[in-house]
């Protein structure tokens, strides 16, 4: 498989006045043509900074990324491949449909970005009312304004409105986190569905453990910022490395997992932790000295990676 | 038993006329007991959580049926006692812990004066135990985060102080509404523990409101699973959770990504909730049901004993009995 993207060092940060906060930190992963990717980590660990960065409403602060062989950030630019080749499906299609606009006019919006002859050939009643059909709502829907439907009918509507630029790869960012169990079950399978008709990659960011191993091929564990694991989704959950993956892994409230020794937090350190030190440090139940310089990111196996000094 | 709901029915008044939220339902909390109410949005949880509370808005109407706390009647009591029963005898948590908090008062201060207001101490002792109610909810440092405004704080710890609130009292029942569903997993894993902990040291009874099947199987010693305002399921969690009575169980149950094998398609649950205001004639599960007969769709089956200790509304359990 072809590498599609590939984060090599990326980093950002937020100013406020005289303070500034990491959102990433020297971030490398690489996403293969038609694979997808899972982030997870808690709130606040950059997952969705990272996705920004892919569509263009974040810039990295360091580092590159390239899609397809070529840069996306460009002196300060976003370099937009090809318009509309790369899409996103944010959280809570509450608030990414605008209200007052009609689905028709929702779901057609992204072409605005095309060449009129593209816009022509992409924005035709057929192919509108065939892509309605796919992700399981009516033509006569249409017409008809965002509040008419229910949560899992709106991600549908932001489903069609992300494919209707044919793009070979889409940013999920907590796509059915929103959503009630039985309606996720139906929007995880669409959207399986859709990635192997359409050869599509996809980077699906979400907190729910579940979902991602149902969803992914590759998993990058994200922690304060750091990518501190990533590597094939089965393995990763069978033997996962990083003290936080197992954190993780053990506090899934699932009713079928067996209820083994459950890994928590250790209290807080007393220790006097500098810039250096591992981000994990505080609250790892393995610490150790050496942790107080932060490991770097290493290699196991080809695929699978860690950033902690016991596993690398 | 500590709580006992009797064929509960609440309707709201809209503009499109009236919807009943509830129907029917009826439950009961023993001393003790954490009893876990599941289902998905719209399906009642939330209305019977404020029902008991008495915190029901002024276009909803009991309709009939009796919730009795402690043996004592709540719909006869007037707005000034079931006041004085709300946080003395039955406490509550929410699922949003920032709007729960007085956003400009420290939280040692919102701990103290709920202390205060309950228990007729003095305000300096009120302080003291405050700090001990921040230990009890294991806060390392009480001192330091009894001087703290809430938005100083982590969604974690401020729920830690919610349920520190709602335990000062300390009540008898504990309505807990998604207390964990805006946090991470790890801290939700960590507030789960302190609930169940708090619940055995202290005998609580605890009502948990949630969406999530793996919160239930982690912390309720009984489970009932709600539908379109109605009761389908209850039962000891670990049996109901292993073979579930229900088709819309068993459809919940599988419709999870945690045991799925991800060559496989999930087995959704077909269709959508049925719009309340036209209730179907038959059983409200019926159109999405891969067990549906034809008396379903006719007449709808009450919630009855189908084994010890479990109840279904369903047709096909009927024959069993």
């Amino acid at each position: 498989m072809n590498t599609l993207i590939d984060f090599h060092s990326v980093d950002k940060s937020f100013h406020k006045g005289k303070q500034s906060v990491r959102a990433v930190v020297d971030a490398n992963l690489t996403v293969k043509k038609g694979s997808v990717v899972g982030l997870v980590g808690e709130s606040g660990s950059g997952k969705s900074t990272l996705g920004k960065m892919l569509i263009g409403l974040e810039m990295p602060s360091e580092g590159s990324i390239h899609f397809e062989g070529t840069p996306l950030w460009k002196k300060k630019k976003f370099m937009r491949p090809r318009p509309g080749d790369i899409q996103t499906v944010f959280q809570d299609p509450q608030s990414s449909l605008d209200p007052r606009m009609r689905v028709k006019e929702i779901i057609l919006e992204p072409l605005l970005a095309l060449g009129s002859r593209e816009r022509k050939e992409k924005g035709g009643r057929e192919r509108l009312t065939s892509l309605m059909k796919r992700v399981g709502l009516k033509a006569e829907h249409l017409d008809r304004y965002p509040h008419e439907f229910s949560g899992g009918q709106r991600q549908r509507i932001a489903i069609a409105r992300a494919l209707i630029t044919d793009p070979s790869f889409i940013v999920l960012d907590e796509p059915t986190s929103a959503l009630d169990v039985s309606v996720q079950a139906q929007v995880l399978n669409l959207l399986k569905e859709l990635k192997n008709e359409r050869n599509l990659t996809y980077l699906f960011i979400s907190h729910n453990m579940s979902v991602i191993r149902y969803m992914c091929d590759v998993i990058a564990v994200m922690y304060k910022g750091r990518i501190v694991e990533s590597g094939p989704a089965r393995e990763l959950f069978e033997s996962p490395r990083h003290p936080y993956t197992k954190i993780l892994l053990s506090s899934l409230p699932s009713i079928f997992r067996e209820k083994g020794p459950v890994l928590s937090f250790a209290p807080p350190s007393e220790m006097e932790t500098g810039e250096e030190a591992c981000g994990f440090f505080d609250r790892c139940p393995f610490r150790m000295e050496a942790c107080l310089k932060a490991p770097a990111f290493e290699a196991i196996t080809e695929e699978h990676g860690v950033a902690c000094y016991r596993e690398g | 038993m500590v709580l006992v709901l009797k064929d509960l029915c609440v309707d709201f008044t809209g503009m499109r006329g009236k919807v009943r939220a509830l129907n029917n339902v009826s439950l009961s909390i023993e001393k003790g007991e954490v009893l876990g109410v599941v289902g998905e949005s719209g399906s009642g949880k939330s209305v019977t959580a404020l029902s008991i509370l008495g915190l029901l808005g002024s276009n909803a109407n009991i309709s009939n049926g009796e919730i009795s706390y402690s043996g004592q009647n709540l719909l006869t009591l007037g707005p000034k006692e079931m006041q004085s029963l709300r946080g003395k005898k039955i406490g509550m948590v929410f699922q949003e812990p920032m709007t729960a908090l007085h956003p400009t008062m420290k939280v040692g201060n919102q701990l103290a004066e709920v202390i205060k207001r309950h228990r007729s101490v003095s305000k300096r002792q009120a302080c003291k135990l405050a700090i001990e109610a921040l230990k009890e909810v294991h806060i390392h440092d009480p001192e330091l985060v009894a001087k703290k405004y809430p938005f100083e704080l982590s969604g974690g710890m401020r729920q830690r102080i919610v349920i520190a609130l709602a335990m000062s009292a300390p009540p008898d029942l504990l309505i807990a509404d998604e207390p964990t569903t805006a946090l991470d997993v790890t801290i939700q894993k960590e507030i789960l523990q302190l609930i169940k902990e708090l619940n055995d040291r202290r005998g609580t009874s605890v009502l948990l409101i949630t969406h999530d099947l793996g919160v239930v199987s982690n912390v309720c010693d009984r489970v009932m699973v709600m539908y379109a305002g109605e009761v389908v399921e209850e039962g000891i969690t670990e049996a109901v959770l292993n073979a579930p009575s229900h088709p819309y169980t068993e459809a919940l149950l599988h419709a999870l990504p945690d045991l799925a094998d991800p060559g496989e398609p999930l087995k959704a649950i077909p269709g959508e909730v049925p719009d309340l205001q036209n209730r179907p004639a038959g059983c409200a599960f019926a159109s999405r049901c891969p067990k549906a007969m034809d008396i379903c769709g006719v007449s709808a089956p009450a919630l009855e004993l189908v084994s010890t200790n479990r109840s279904a509304a369903c047709w096909l359990r009927r024959d069993t009995h």
